[in-house]
C-alpha cells in the first residue's frame, strides 16, 4: 500500500498523493493496526492466566478501571476505523469506480465509525456515568 | 539548457530466481490480509461486541469464560480469531517494519522479535484454548 512516489522522484514536484486525505487515512490504518496487534499480544498473556481462576479473576479486574475503560473504547474506535477502511482500500483495489470515489468513501468510513463508536463508548462508559465517578 | 542523454538501447530485463508472471510471497500476503481481514471484520468485532457491549467487560471473568468454552463452537471461534489477528497482525507489522526501519541489522532484529512475539502468543492461546478444562 505504499503511495506513487516514483513519479515524484523523477520530477520532484508531482505528489498527489502527499498530505491529502488518503495519505492520513493511509498514517491511521497503520496507526490503529499496530495498536490493536499491540493490544492482542497482551490479550493473549491475560487470557493464559485462565489456568489459574484467582489470578485470572484478580488481573481481569483491572480491565473495569476507568483508565482501562477509556484504553477499550480507544480500541473500538481503532477496530471499528481499520475494519471499514479496510473495506475501503479492498473497494479501490477491486472497483475502478471506487478509485474516483475514494475520499467519499473515506468521510463514510469516519462518520460510521464515529456513529458506531461513541454509543458503543457510552456503553463501556456507563458504569462510571451511573456512578458519577465521570 | 543540459544535453538531452544519447538514446540508447532499452535494458535487458532483469532475471530474478522466479517467474514475475506467477505470484510470488507478496502477491499472496496481498491476498491473505484482505481474505482474513474481510473474517477478521465479523470475527473480531463480534468479540468485542460480545465482550464489551452486551456483556460488561467485569462480568467477563473465569466463570464466563469457562461456561463459554464448555462449547466447543466457541473454542473453534477464539482459535480462528486467534491465529486469523496473529497472521494478519504480525504481517502488518513486517510490512511497516520494512517500510521504517532502513538498517538491515535492526530489521533483522525487529523482525526476529516479531516472528518469535507471535509464535511465543500462537502457542500460548492455541494451548489456553486447547487444554482448558471447565470445573
Amino acid at each position: 500500500m505504499s503511495g506513487p512516489e516514483a513519479p515524484a522522484a523523477r520530477t520532484g514536484r508531482a505528489r498527489p498523493y502527499r498530505g491529502r486525505p488518503g495519505q492520513w487515512a493511509f498514517f491511521a490504518h497503520r496507526v490503529s493496526g499496530v495498536l490493536v496487534f499491540v493490544f492482542l499480544l497482551l490479550h493473549v498473556v491475560d487470557v493464559s492466566l485462565v489456568r489459574w481462576p484467582d489470578l485470572y479473576d484478580d488481573v481481569h479486574a483491572l480491565y473495569g478501571n476507568v483508565a482501562l475503560r477509556l484504553f477499550e473504547v480507544g480500541l473500538l474506535f481503532a477496530l471499528v476505523f481499520h475494519a471499514l477502511n479496510g473495506l475501503r482500500v479492498i473497494a479501490v483495489d477491486l472497483f475502478p469506480e471506487a478509485v474516483a470515489r475514494q475520499e467519499r468513501l473515506l468521510s463514510a468510513v469516519v462518520a460510521v465509525t464515529v456513529v458506531a463508536g461513541v454509543p458503543g463508548a457510552v456503553v463501556i462508559l456507563w458504569p462510571f456515568v451511573e456512578g458519577r465517578l465521570l | 539548457m543540459s544535453a538531452e542523454p544519447a538514446v540508447t538501447a532499452p535494458a535487458e530485463p532483469v532475471v530474478t530466481g522466479r517467474d514475475r508472471r506467477r505470484p510470488g510471497p507478496e502477491a499472496w500476503s496481498w491476498v491473505f490480509m484482505r481474505l482474513s481481514g474481510l473474517v477478521l471484520l465479523f470475527l473480531a468485532l463480534a468479540h468485542f461486541a460480545i465482550t464489551h457491549l452486551l456483556n460488561d467487560v467485569v462480568e467477563t471473568d473465569y466463570r464466563f469464560v469457562a461456561d463459554r468454552w464448555s462449547n466447543p463452537l466457541w473454542r473453534g471461534f477464539d482459535w480462528l480469531l486467534l491465529v486469523l489477528a496473529l497472521g494478519h497482525g504480525a504481517n502488518g507489522v513486517r510490512v511497516v517494519v520494512g517500510d521504517y526501519v532502513r538498517s538491515p541489522r535492526a530489521r533483522r532484529a525487529a523482525l526476529g522479535v516479531l516472528g518469535g512475539l507471535t509464535v511465543a502468543m500462537a502457542v500460548a492461546g492455541t494451548l489456553s484454548i486447547l487444554t482448558f478444562e471447565a470445573p
